[in-house]
């Protein structure tokens, strides 16, 4: 269906181009006569002559451009019809319709014609709200699970080695999530089983392997590691028991298996760290006979250390360091064998092995967070009342409603086939693992009222609002605060509601919201998947990518925790660096790994989103930027008009007849000259040229690739054309309301975990007329969705 | 089950750096007694399935005759073990039509038309793997293993109207049910053959899984019953998935049973090169295969739209962007590269196979792989004479060394169904196929 629909568009394009020399003499005569049952000078008259003047030359009966007519509607009601006028909403808001190829309408007819169809579907809905159906049965998935996990057991996982991946769809991976294959279920038990021994104390030998990336440059002092160090690794490791644990190191090693950055005879000093206290020191040094196949062989240590989580740091000490060295420009880049190679030895891969002589835990986090009694000495009932009162408060958390003696019954039977076999703690973790196992901790199932019929709407229980609140917020389960307020009955209240929502806002589980949120919508997610190519970027590394994500979303952060306007996202005047990062856009000032907030010059090229490594480097490839997934990103998650899909039927361009060596602006030109591509890229390529500045790394540059001085010209619907990043930002200010609306229609699918939908524009409209009034602060958008009938109710 | 006595040496390989991870995990290892070896009856066959994306440079993809004496650049890797493959030409997939990349994916193995929809109610069709599963897998602790080499899942590469199921997922259950595919050795290895420890320990765990799939089932059973008629389908999968699950921990026990225990280093990582992944991933199925854990493999050796940069072939553009080659000469030869490339890493496993003693020959005597693209020319995005190439053993009765190409385009389908002759799961017809590939085989099963 869609082929024959993409012809006809690509086939009536250029129709539609030709006819516009008897337009006007066409759409007078349709003028006249397409209703001449409306009496003369009435609104509806008004409406169908704007139809007839600016739409209906290609969208009529006999084109049907795009395969809509709009000869027929009815005018009386427009929301009879509201999926076909949200559809002309959109397309007359963005100035995306009519094309610039056609007469386009007075500002203030575009406008009164607007504010019309918006008033009459908004007015229907408001009447009669549609508030949509989310699914009734939706898992939690990758990301959900590690931070319930965490809130409930105060246990840090890495749930990608626990879970597969979840696939996406409408831009976000917590949408299709109602299926459960066996290989999903299998994953589930397995990590039910794990982490309950985990968080019990009572996990085996086992045996944790860190590697570090390969394009980690290790030269300087990293983020998280202590000053007067250099390169290695830090990261927070749940130890299983109080016990001993070898740690093991290895060197990274180049592709013949020398070990790298040994040049000269002079030792190098590894230190492994626990919580900050050196527990082995180990010297590297080049072997007499040079031969370093064995050179780590022995560095591994074993540690006594308390079960629970430590900070576990592996790292150089820093000989020599001057501010000499931190000047150096410009290879701050060193991993690459034979471009630019280590100058010094480099850690590949950290092992845990534990624990060996374990004698059980006696107090970490998990343990406090979850043995809420310990029962005073070994008698059975005294111990059962225990176990019940530790299930109970954890399987309230974890099912996200009060439970009741029934519910406890199923995980107090593992309580007590374990117990009988091991300790109390054996049977709180087996007890532990029902509890994880249980669909009702998996799935979050909202339900039907029986007394509502189908079709009907109505609103979601108070307990349905804490989840839908605490997996929008935090991507997690409520807190006991939320989920009192909701057996309460109080959170459905407005007052209640706003409250819980600036108070989960404030808390730092809402940082959630720039990694999780941010990390799709603006696909900071694919930065991993990011590799320049070496010889073209030699600067780029590991440290840039990590820095570019902590970029953004300590920017997206501060937006939301400063109650911003959601503008800032656009045009702002600071950002966050560190030094590796700063020098990367030639910001002079900022020294040490640490992030912190810089204010910008004026002349900084930076401030905003779209200046910023992170979203430039997922839009480029490896060799090169495309202006194509710059302009589709922009269009798409940023302004509003997303680009329809490519056709299935690409016309096969010869581009054997466009010569290679061409600028990139000139060979997207050619492809332009077909008018099936023309009537997307024209709108698409505009909007990716104005970043053209910015390379595939976000370093700014005056002349591109091609030896040419960059030609930055761009052009937005509805905007006309503009130079540059700048004129891409003010294009987008001069409507605000359009990213505002955008950015509410992303944060609207996140927070339903559905594709937004036409009868949801009424809501999402009303979201971004109300924040208008409050400068479009973050918290206004958010609240304003908390409060939306999609958000609150549910179609049956 | 496996056994090997001197796998010890090993255990410093996988745990030592990056490239040395990426080590063989069979050199060291001897099949001693498996359930092969033991019952030579008739040897089962096993059936796997390699995806390759984003179809071929069309230039050097096809031989010239009808035999495999003069090989084309992209399939002279192939040279070694010519004599067990047959090159298929002009087959194409109707139905990956209207879509692109996602329908690439996603009709290569169902030849079914996708749903076009990006929310929950994706409808797709069962794929070959899984039918062929049904019956291949009764006997097995899994009746299917899905893997694939892209570990991070991407934000925005697959909305064009169509959820990332259709892009991502290769193999399908049903038409509702895409299968997660596994990039991580170390998850792969444990999910054959579990965390390892005692028979009486792996037996304890075994139980333990049990149970708490007894939790689940019943509750999720409770649950169905307070649940609206249409959502109660989706119930009976979740429950449908559990007695696979049970199933499956069921031939775990059997085997723990028949007191083989696999003593095998597992993996610990994931080999930053690519080629070093890829065959560890392949190695994975010989090891599956020879332990007759599962008889069933697709493999989605990159997925549609892979940006990849193939340096250690010479090509630092990516991957898809390139293969938009509108003719381009330099784009053609970088495409043909990366299919030249692909297709030697098939091939060294295909070797790997040969080399691999099981029952009476070697696992490929009693192995049918199919490797290719749902997608023919990707600069047109068309599904159209699809690069196809088909591997099997003297066993299995593939007619190799030759290229089979047909005057007319003929549908993916009837390959999809000549291969399911073969291994014993009969169907009149699949989706849009016309008949059987005439003279693939030797001789009538």
């Amino acid at each position: 269906m869609r082929l024959r629909k993409t012809l006809r568009i690509g086939l009536l394009a250029l129709a539609a181009a030709l006819l516009v020399a008897v337009q006007v003499k066409m759409s007078a005569q349709a003028g006249a006569s397409a209703n001449p049952a409306e009496p003369k000078g009435s609104p509806a008259q008004s409406q169908r002559q704007f139809l007839d003047r600016y739409c209906a030359t290609c969208h009529n009966d006999r084109l049907k451009t795009g395969g809509l007519s709009l000869d027929h509607v009815d005018l009386s009601r427009p929301d009879a019809q509201s999926d076909l006028w949200e559809k002309v909403v959109r397309k007359l808001h963005t100035g995306v319709m009519p094309p610039n190829n056609v007469p386009q309408p007075p500002q203030a007819d575009r406008l009164a014609m607007l504010t019309w169809v918006e008033g009459a579907l908004d007015t229907a809905a408001a009447a009669h709200p549609r508030p949509g159906r989310t699914e009734t049965l939706r898992r939690l998935n990758r990301t959900e699970y590690q931070n319930a996990i965490r809130d409930l057991l105060a246990l840090d996982i890495d749930a990608a080695s626990l879970l597969p991946a979840d696939e996406s769809g409408h831009g976000f991976d917590n949408v299709n999530v109602g299926d459960l294959s066996p290989t999903l279920l299998d994953r589930y038990i397995s990590a039910a089983n794990k982490i309950s021994r985990l968080a019990v104390g009572q996990s085996s030998l086992q045996n944790d392997v860190f590697l570090l990336p390969a394009d980690l440059t290790q030269e300087e002092q990293l983020p998280g590691l202590p000053i007067g160090t250099r390169g290695g690794m830090s990261r927070t490791h749940t130890f299983a028991q109080d016990g001993e644990y070898v740690v093991q190191v290895l060197l990274a090693r180049d592709l013949a298996g020398t070990v790298s950055g040994l040049r000269e005879d002079r030792p190098h000093e590894l230190l492994v760290l626990v919580d900050r206290k050196q527990v082995a020191t180990f010297t590297v040094q080049k072997p007499a006979n040079g031969d370093d196949t064995l050179l780590d062989k022995d560095f591994n240590v074993r540690v006594a250390v308390g079960a629970g989580p430590h900070e576990l740091a592996v790292t150089f000490v820093k000989a020599g360091a001057s501010l000499i060295d931190t000047a150096r420009q410009p290879t701050e880049s060193r991993f690459n064998d034979r471009r630019h190679p280590r100058t010094v030895p480099a850690i590949n891969q950290v092992s845990v092995t534990g624990p060996y002589a374990p004698t059980g835990a006696a107090d970490t986090p998990s343990r406090r967070r979850l043995f809420v009694c310990r029962p005073a000495g070994h008698d059975q009932a005294v111990e059962e009342r225990c176990a019940s009162t530790i299930l109970s408060t954890l399987m309230r958390r974890a099912y996200r409603r009060p439970v009741a003696a029934a519910d406890v019954a199923g995980p107090m039977v593992f309580y007590r086939e374990a117990r009988a076999e091991g300790d109390f703690d054996a049977g709180i973790a087996a007890a532990l693992s029902a509890v994880l196992a249980n669909p009702q901790f998996l799935f979050r199932v909202e339900r039907d009222p029986q007394n509502v019929a189908a079709g009907g709407v109505y609103r979601i229980s108070d307990l349905e609002l804490a989840s839908r609140l605490s997996f929008f917020l935090w991507s997690s389960i409520p807190d006991d605060e939320l989920l009192d307020a909701a057996v309460r009955g109080r959170l459905s209240q407005p007052g209640e509601l706003e409250k819980q929502a600036r108070r989960m806002l404030a808390d730092r589980r809402s940082y959630n919201l720039a990694t999780n949120f941010a990390g799709q919508w603006l696909r900071l997610r694919n930065i991993d998947a990011v590799n320049p190519n070496a010889s073209l970027y030699r600067d780029f590394d590991d440290n840039l990518r990590q820095a570019f994500r902590q970029e953004t979303e300590l920017f997206f952060d501060s937006v939301l925790r400063e109650d911003r306007s959601a503008l800032t996202f656009i045009r702002a005047d600071y950002t966050f660096l560190n030094e590796r990062l700063a020098k990367h856009y030639g910001i002079p000032g900022v020294y040490g790994s640490r992030f912190r907030r810089v204010t910008l010059a004026r002349d900084s090229h930076r401030g905003g989103l779209l200046r910023q490594g992170s979203v430039l480097a997922v839009t480029s490839y490896a060799t090169r930027t495309s202006p194509i997934l710059r302009g589709v990103l922009v269009l798409s998650n940023i302004f509003g008009a997303a680009p329809p899909p490519p056709p299935p039927d690409v016309p096969a361009l010869d581009e054997s007849a466009v010569a290679s060596n061409l600028p990139m602006r000139q060979r997207l030109a050619a492809h332009r000259t077909n008018a099936v591509c023309a009537s997307c890229h024209r709108s698409i390529d505009p909007v990716g040229f104005s970043l053209e500045n910015f390379d595939a790394t976000g370093q700014w540059r005056d002349i591109d690739v091609d030896g040419q001085p960059v030609d930055a010209l761009g052009g937005l619907p509805g905007a006309g054309d503009y130079r540059g990043v700048d004129g891409l930002e003010g294009a987008l200010l001069v409507r605000p309301e359009l990213f505002a609306g955008t950015l509410t229609e992303n944060l609207l699918t996140f927070a339903l975990g559905r594709g937004v939908e036409y009868y949801d524009a009424p809501a999402i409209r009303k979201i971004v007329r109300d924040a208008h009034r409050d400068d479009y602060r973050f918290s206004s958008l958010i609240l304003g969705i908390v409060k939306s009938v999609p958000f609150q109710m549910r179609s049956k | 089950m496996y056994l090997t006595r001197k796998a010890i040496p090993r255990r410093a390989l996988l745990q030592s750096a990056g490239a040395a991870m990426a080590l063989p995990l069979l050199e060291a290892m001897v099949p001693a007694a498996t359930a092969w070896a033991q019952t030579p009856a008739k040897p089962v066959p096993r059936l796997g399935y390699v995806f390759i994306p984003m179809g071929k440079d069309h230039t050097r993809w096809t031989p010239e005759g009808r035999n495999l004496d003069e090989l084309s650049p992209i399939l002279a890797p192939l040279k070694p073990i010519k004599d067990h493959v047959t090159v298929i030409t002009n087959t194409r997939l109707q139905n990956a039509y209207p879509g692109t990349h996602d329908t690439s994916n996603a009709a290569f193995l169902s030849a079914a038309l996708a749903k076009h929809t990006e929310s929950s109610d994706y409808f797709l069709g069962t794929t070959v793997d899984q039918l062929a599963a049904r019956e291949l897998g009764r006997d097995t602790q899994l009746p299917s293993l899905e893997l694939a080499m892209d570990l991070n899942p991407l934000a925005g590469v697959c909305n064009n109207g169509y959820a990332c199921v259709y892009q991502n997922c290769l193999s399908w259950s049903s038409p509702t049910t895409p299968l997660p595919s596994e990039a991580h050795p170390r998850v792969v290895f444990e999910r054959l053959f579990g965390e390892g420890g005692t028979p009486a320990a792996r037996r304890a765990a075994l139980r333990k899984r049990a149970s708490l799939l007894d939790v689940f089932v019943d509750d999720v059973a409770r649950l169905k019953q307070r649940v609206g008629v249409p959502d109660r389908v989706r119930i009976d999968q979740y429950l449908e998935s559990a007695r696979a699950i049970e199933r499956e921990i069921e031939r775990a026990e059997q085997a723990v049973a028949s007191n083989l225990t696999p003593d095998l280093d597992r993996p610990v990582g994931v080999p930053a090169a690519f080629a070093d992944h890829a065959k560890l991933m392949f190695d994975l199925q010989i090891l599956a295969f020879q332990a007759d854990i599962t008889r069933v493999v697709t493999f989605q050796l990159t997925r549609e739209q892979s940006n990849r940069s193939y340096l250690e072939v010479g090509i630092p553009e990516p991957h898809h962007p390139t293969s938009h080659h509108g003719n381009n000469p330099e784009k053609l030869l970088a495409i043909a590269k990366i299919n030249t490339f692909h297709m030697s890493l098939f091939s060294d496993f295909l070797q790997r196979m040969k080399d691999t003693p099981d029952g009476d020959g070697s696992l490929l005597d009693h192995s049918l792989y199919l490797y290719g693209s749902g997608m023919g020319n990707p600069s047109l995005h068309d599904h159209e004479d699809l690069p196809i190439v088909v591997a099997g053993g003297a066993a299995t009765g593939l007619k190799g060394g030759r290229h089979l190409r047909s005057e007319k385009p003929t549908p993916l389908a009837n390959l999809h169904v000549t291969l399911l002759d073969r291994v014993g799961v009969h169907l009149d017809s699949f989706k849009d196929s016309t008949g059987r590939v005439e003279d693939l085989f030797e001789r009538a099963l």
